[in-house]
């Protein structure tokens, strides 16, 4: 049986009009962070972060029925293309995830790729390409509608 | 709870990557069907057909009763929305703060051009 399928993962993608340089910077500094990182539940967000290979980081969303602490460490720091962090919070039910963003120049726009997986430790970081193929096929399936 | 509803997951999903098992949850989302229906459809051995069958059923994704020699499997639908929910929760999450991220840095990026 085949481990590194064993979970799922959540991809999300969006075309932004800037550059993959100013995109990623957003992501490792606490004043660009607390702005964004705010879902529309939270009033405010507050952000801790250590931005090197192994550095942790801590985003605490202040929500209206308490904080919500997420954690975790970077992994891989590739500026401007690609950023992998792990992430812990309570919704994530205290186990440790995986979000890796990409940045892909198209034209003078930049698309942001956003995969969280729902990765075990065991599995990193070498299956990394069995992982996505497999996860993409589940992706589709829940396009489909086979899946829900 | 947690800690037993996450392990629930990690079977769901582990039996949705792989494309035989999904091709036999959608055959049975049409109705019930044989083993032996399904292993028909299917291009590899009987023996195989059983070990998918048996991760789907471990996953609690279908239910087999035995009527007379036949055994019948059933979809079971409760644990794929339970999959369902965890990706639908984290792609509004990441859609809202890519959406957010877009309106930042587009937003800073205004400014700084305003005041070269």
């Amino acid at each position: 049986m085949n481990a590194v399928l064993a979970s799922a993962a959540v991809v999300v993608r969006r075309v932004i009009a800037a550059s993959a340089e100013d995109l990623f910077d957003a992501w490792l500094d606490p004043e660009a962070l607390a702005q964004w990182m705010r879902p529309g539940t939270i009033n405010s967000t507050v952000a801790r972060v250590e931005p090197r290979v192994g550095g942790a980081y801590e985003i605490t969303m202040q929500g209206q029925s308490g904080p919500i602490v997420h954690k975790g460490v970077y992994r891989v720091i590739e500026r401007p293309k690609r950023l992998v962090f792990t992430w812990i919070s309570g919704p994530t039910e205290n186990k440790e995830t995986q979000v890796t963003v990409d940045f892909v120049r198209v034209d003078k726009r930049t698309e942001v790729i956003v995969t969280h997986e729902q990765l075990p430790e065991s599995a990193m970081p070498s299956h990394r390409n069995g992982w996505t193929s497999g996860l993409e096929h589940l992706d589709e399936a829940c396009q489909k509608g086979l899946i829900g | 709870m947690g800690e037993y509803q996450s392990a629930r997951l990690d079977g769901v999903f582990n039996a949705l990557c792989d494309p035989t098992r999904r091709a036999i949850l959608a055959r049975l989302t049409d109705a019930d069907a044989r083993v032996t229906d399904i292993a028909g459809d299917f291009p590899i051995s009987l023996n195989s057909i059983s070990k998918h069958i048996r991760m789907l059923e471990r996953a609690g994704l279908l239910r087999r009763s035995i009527v007379g020699r036949d055994h019948v499997l059933t979809l079971n639908a409760g644990p794929l929305a339970e999959a369902q929910a965890w990706i639908e929760k984290y792609r509004r999450f990441w859609e809202g703060r890519l959406a957010a991220l877009d309106a930042f840095v587009t937003a800073k990026n205004a400014k700084k051009r305003k005041r070269k």
